[in-house]
């Protein structure tokens, strides 16, 4: 029988590996944000609103190409409406426990990463309740406004003296994901994990690094409805 | 702070908000659990946390061996802590520490 935590306790050790992780992926991004000409607090600024790691780094060259505002916005919140699936997907997992009373809270940190931390403690046994997601959520979005702010303070080329530690830096989100991956991995999924993979890495090498991240996700997807999924199927 | 910077944050976070809230208001709980719904949904994290691996790695097929290959002792160091302690905190931070030790070692 599992021990049941309490939900700020479970939130706390699954924004553990998040926090670490993200702290310098965004102090790499204000580090970036501040080198290309923003100033910090335009960098801060993007953290504080848009809180989407990929689509800030994507806003720096835009801003920097004096792209027209409205485009430049439009592109960075398409890049995101792959986070459009992530609430109804924690929910189904979630069954009868999946309340939704402060969503529009804890929705707002729904990145890939709190989403992926989510469902990595759902599966192996989490119970879900909205204080574990107002947790989770509030760590991972502390972690990435505070290393904005240290990046940006720190300015262009801070790591530029450290390789060693820039480079344990830059592997931290890949570690992340492979990990969390491992922890939801079971032999039914491994059809649509594998499709996944490969449907992104031949977007991206074909097309571009959306049409990568659409294309693997839809691919997964698609493989769970069309293949033989008993796993999937008796999910709770 | 320039307004076109502002601006534009606005419209990406404002947009970016309701993709992740407004599907939150459908109600799934009475959804056919053997249905393809459903199992569309159950299979989305799975092939989403796949596809951020993958995208995560893709720049390392433009980058020099070393390179590549301190990211191979990085992904062996996360399958192996992973295997051994079962925890995602130990088998990440064991995976950023091979990497940055091996660039520590000259595989940079």
């Amino acid at each position: 029988m599992r021990r049941e935590r309490s939900p700020v306790v479970a939130g706390l050790q699954a924004a553990v590996p998040l926090v670490l992780g993200y702290f310098p992926i965004a102090f790499s991004f204000g580090v970036a944000a501040t080198r290309n000409g923003l100033s910090g607090v335009e960098a801060f600024a993007l953290s504080v609103i848009v809180f989407a790691g990929s689509a800030q780094f994507l806003a720096i060259p835009l801003i920097a190409g004096g792209a027209p505002v409205v485009v430049a916005g439009l592109t960075l919140a398409a890049m995101n409406l792959r986070h459009a699936i992530y609430g109804p997907t924690l929910l189904q997992k979630a069954g009868a426990a999946g309340a939704r009373r402060h969503g529009w809270i804890w929705a707002f940190t729904l990145t890939d990463e709190v989403f992926a931390a989510a469902l990595g403690a759902l599966s192996k046994g989490q119970r879900f309740s909205e204080g574990f997601m107002l947790v989770l959520g509030a760590c991972a979005y502390v972690s990435w406004l505070a290393g904005t702010a240290a990046g940006a303070w720190a300015g262009g080329g801070a790591l530029e003296g450290w390789p060693a530690l820039s480079a344990g830096l830059d592997f931290m989100l890949p570690a992340l994901f492979l990990a969390l991956l491992m922890s939801i991995l079971s032999g039914a999924q491994v059809p649509v994990v594998a499709l996944a993979g490969a449907a992104t890495l031949a977007g991206t090498w074909w097309l571009s690094g959306t049409a990568g991240v659409l294309s693997g996700m839809i691919a997964g997807a698609v493989a769970g409805v069309l293949l033989p999924q008993p796993q999937v199927r008796h999910a709770r | 702070m320039r307004a076109e910077v502002l601006e534009m944050a606005l419209i990406a976070g404002v947009l970016t908000y309701l993709w992740r809230y407004l599907p939150l208001r459908a109600d799934l709980r009475k959804l056919d659990r053997d249905g393809p719904f459903a199992r569309f949904l159950a299979a989305t994290g799975p092939a989403a946390i796949a596809m951020l691996f993958v995208a995560e790695m893709m720049p390392l097929l433009h980058v020099t061996a070393p390179q590549q290959e301190r990211a191979g002792v990085g992904v062996l160091a996360v399958l192996l802590v992973y295997l051994w302690r079962r925890s995602v905190v130990l088998a990440t931070l064991a995976g950023a520490a091979a990497c940055g030790g091996a660039a520590a070692l000259g595989l940079s």
